[in-house]
């Protein structure tokens, strides 16, 4: 067999069904046994019985999931009683009965007592019990009468020879069935049915009267009354959680668009001055006030046209900040290696359209003054506009 | 940081010390267990090969160290020939497609071990260029390369049992994880392994986050971005994906696509084979797109982009020097001016003064050219290959789910094909009209 710490739940319930069926096999073959041949039956060895029953419980494996259920052994009883089987041909002592059911406890394991397991012994014990009575009344409709039953109402026989493990519907069965456990003829279930089985009354302490305390007394008005006063006030409890509820995310929601409005103020004014456009010499890139004011002052040369323009330092692309190069003559980003000529038009890498240009001109006082509250986009033809470039 | 050889000694001198003992328990095992004495004696020679390079890497020296880096002249011809994006890209194909088409031989577990102390001695051996042991021992960058072998053993092992099983359904068996159906070996088992690893996450955890800086980088600045710039690691994929696209396509469309394609997997599938075992063979298309999409658009990116990306986004080789000057001709074109410039010489524009309508038009035809490649390419190719080489999915499929499958796929091999016309043709878009910000 498996080591136990290694059996599936499935392993379990089969080893458990090889016992169980191994012990429910007397039950099964009893009942055929007592119709049929009650007086060929007696005649033979008992020692026949066992190897006959060993089959059944020889091979767990085949055995129906379940074991027997209470169809099963109704349908064993029932063509059992039908034709006649070879089989269960000994009608032994009681022992030599028992004695397959006997063998069953080894292949179960005593630990994994399932609920199959109980159910198997209790039929045994029934069978067992029933053997006394077998004999004689080999009609029996009823596989597995319970012990109880036997105790109960077969005052004759035995003493029981298991005691404990009932399940309702056998005890349910023997009240009904009257007396006698084990297989009965027709008539003596007929004469059976009408007996009565009396009950014994239950006797139940009486209560004690309740003392003053503890009777309830009647609901003061003005207490009921002032639990309901933010029920009146506010409509209902629920509508003074959800009241509060709501008020709690507005005052959320208050604080959150709060949030977006920090205290400080990083922007530099949009419009600033650069200095003298001399300051600029041509085709030169000033780095100058890209730290400060992100912008590129370029003197370069755009459509024949000298001028001087202010390109935004954000990448067309995805908004990375590229980088001057000097020594390549060229804006290259360092996200994705978008690059750009010194007059801010793409040439590599993913930047799908030119640098921006900010508004740029010449104050009152000739100094360059760049606006970055006006962008001019290159592809919408911005850069024609006077205000996008100062003219040198 | 600035490494020197001195600094990398110590490092190196275990590093080598490591592979040693690997190798020596690799040969104690082989021995003791598998009674393959041969193979045991080869790799505790191995494992002897890595003790005396181990000392020889303590040393520190610059004499001995050259002992055990690669030849000046090999690293010099990985920078110079063959360190760019194209080759990078055909090699790990390459090596993916040898891989997949020799897996049978290469999951063996000796296979499998030689192959990982060859990249663990060729990482090794690297390590000595003080280049590439900079940017291989970044802290940002010591998780990807601890990932990367992570990724390699994962992969090992699910196509190792992908290969048992094809074997054992090839000799009509059933899969492996069909024998031991419904068990669970939980307690100890499970627990204990659970708590083994626990433990062991937590020693690599506290001994990480004791050993290595945190890749702190200057206070942000909105006029100043880092060179390189890199995206969190599992993005450097996408990274590499806004190279070659629009920003809008690289990440917007193709992410949600790539996600709702994940999702999609499941109702496009109709083999039903393969469920809850690893298999190969039984579902090649799958697996063959699966692992393309992963391994190599995405795996591999992100290797690039992590080692291989320097400044300004240049292509740089695993020994190069990261120099933010490096200058690389680049001047990409789109596909309308190749058409009209190269064939018709001049560039459709709409007159001065035009309506806005009557400009969208000369844009309309102006992209005219790629807009008829991308409208055949995702709405008369699903059709065709439904017809030719799909034949059988389509009929499996149906309409819709067929559609819906080469679609995707068409949208996944939008990237291949795009990095392929950059490389070869210089094309930045197929369709440009930046006017309205739409580009492809
Ligand atoms: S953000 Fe500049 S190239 Fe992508």
């Amino acid at each position: 067999m498996v080591d136990p710490k290694k059996m599936s739940v499935e392993e379990i319930l089969a080893a458990c069904r090889g016992g169980s069926s191994s012990s429910s096999s007397p039950p099964e073959s009893k009942p055929a046994l007592a119709k049929d041949e009650p007086s060929a039956a007696t005649g033979k060895p008992a020692a026949s019985k066992p190897v006959e029953s060993k089959p059944a419980a020889g091979k767990p494996a085949g055995a129906k999931p379940g074991g027997m259920n209470t169809a099963d052994i109704l349908a064993a009883a029932r063509g059992g009683a039908a034709k006649s089987e070879p089989a269960s041909a000994s009608d032994g002592p009681a022992p030599a009965k028992s004695a397959p059911g006997a063998k069953s406890p080894p292949a179960a394991k005593p630990g994994a007592m399932s609920v199959a397991d109980i159910l198997a012994a209790a039929r045994k014990g029934a069978g067992a019990a029933k053997e006394t009575a077998a004999e004689e009344k080999p009609a029996a409709k009823k596989a597995p009468p319970a012990k109880p039953a036997a105790a109960k109402a077969a005052a004759q026989a035995e003493p029981e020879p298991v005691s404990g493990a009932k399940d309702t519907s056998s005890i349910l069965a023997a009240a009904r069935k009257g007396v006698k456990p084990g297989p009965i003829s027709k008539e003596e279930a007929k004469q059976r049915a009408t007996a009565t089985i009396e009950k014994p009354e239950k006797s139940m302490p009486v209560r004690p009267a309740k003392p003053a305390y503890a009777i309830p007394s009647p609901p003061v008005a003005a207490q009921s009354d002032r639990r309901d006063f933010f029920a009146v006030v506010a409509g209902s409890f629920l509508a003074v959680g959800f009241s509060s509820f709501a008020l709690t995310n507005v005052v959320w929601l208050l604080g959150l668009a709060r949030f977006m409005f920090p205290n400080v103020l990083t922007e530099p004014p949009s419009k600033f001055k650069v200095g003298f456009s001399a300051n600029f010499a041509p085709d030169t890139v000033s780095d100058n006030f890209k730290a400060q004011f992100g912008v590129w002052v370029v003197n370069t040369v755009y459509e024949g046209q000298r001028q001087i323009v202010a390109l935004r330092t954000v990448c067309t692309h995805l908004g990375c900040t590229p980088n001057w190069l000097e020594a390549e003559q060229k804006f290259k980003c360092p996200c994705h290696g978008s690059g750009f000529y010194k007059d801010g038009v793409n040439f590599e890498g993913p930047a799908p359209r030119p640098l921006e240009r900010y508004a740029i001109q010449l104050a009152d006082d000739g100094q360059l003054e760049v606006d970055k509250s006006r962008i001019f986009y290159s592809e919408k033809g911005e850069w024609g506009d006077s205000a996008s470039f100062v003219a040198v | 940081m600035h490494l020197t050889l001195e600094k990398l000694a110590p490092f190196l001198g275990s590093y080598y010390l490591v592979l040693a003992v690997m190798n020596a328990v690799f040969g104690y095992f082989l021995w003791e267990h598998k009674k393959n004495i041969r193979q045991a004696v080869f790799w505790t020679v191995v494992a002897g090969a890595f003790t005396i390079m181990a000392s020889i890497a303590y040393s520190g020296q610059q004499k001995l160290m050259e002992l055990v880096s690669l030849p000046e002249a090999f690293r010099g011809f990985v920078d110079g020939n063959l360190a760019n994006p194209a080759l990078y890209t055909i090699g790990t194909s390459a090596f993916l497609v040898t891989m997949f088409l020799f897996r049978k031989v290469l999951v063996q577990p000796v296979v499998a071990w030689g192959l990982l102390v060859l990249a663990l001695l060729l990482m090794g051996l690297s390590m000595a260029d003080v280049q590439f042991a900079e940017i291989v021992t970044k802290p940002d960058n010591v998780p990807i390369v601890a990932m990367v072998f992570l990724l390699g053993y994962f992969t090992w092992l699910a196509t190792a049992q992908a290969v048992k099983n094809d074997e054992r359904t090839a000799r009509g068996e059933d899969p492996l994880e069909k024998l031991n159906n419904e068990k669970i070996l939980v307690w100890p088992d499970l627990v204990y392994t659970e708590l083994i690893c626990m433990v062991a996450v937590t020693a690599v955890l506290t001994y990480w986050a004791v050993g290595l800086q945190a890749p702190l980088e200057d206070a942000a600045s909105s006029v100043k971005t880092p060179n390189p710039s890199k995206a969190p690691w599992y993005f450097l994929g996408l990274q590499e994906m806004l190279v070659y696209f629009d920003p809008w396509m690289a990440g917007v469309v193709l992410p949600s696509t790539i996600v709702a394609g994940l999702m999609a997997i499941p109702y496009l599938d109709f083999n039903k084979a393969g469920n809850g075992y690893y298999t190969i063979n039984q579902r090649k298309f799958a697996y063959l797109v699966f692992q393309f999409g992963f391994l190599e658009l995405w795996v591999t990116l992100i290797i690039l982009g992590t080692f291989l990306r320097g400044p300004n986004w240049n292509f740089f080789g695993p020994y190069e020097q990261w120099d933010a000057h490096k200058v690389v001709a680049l001047n990409n074109v789109d596909l309308s001016q190749f058409f009209w410039l190269g064939l018709v010489g001049y560039m459709p524009k709409a007159p001065d003064g035009a309506s806005e309508i009557a400009k969208f038009g000369w844009i309309l035809w102006r992209e005219l050219p790629g807009i008829i490649v991308v409208v055949s390419y995702l709405a008369l190719l699903p059709p065709f290959l439904g017809l030719t080489i799909f034949r059988g999915f389509y009929k499996r499929m149906g309409l819709i789910r067929f559609m819906v499958m080469s679609n995707l796929l068409l949208m996944m091999m939008l990237l291949p094909i795009k990095m392929v016309l950059r490389w070869t043709i210089n094309l930045k878009y197929l369709i440009s009209i930046p006017e309205y910000l739409l580009n492809l």
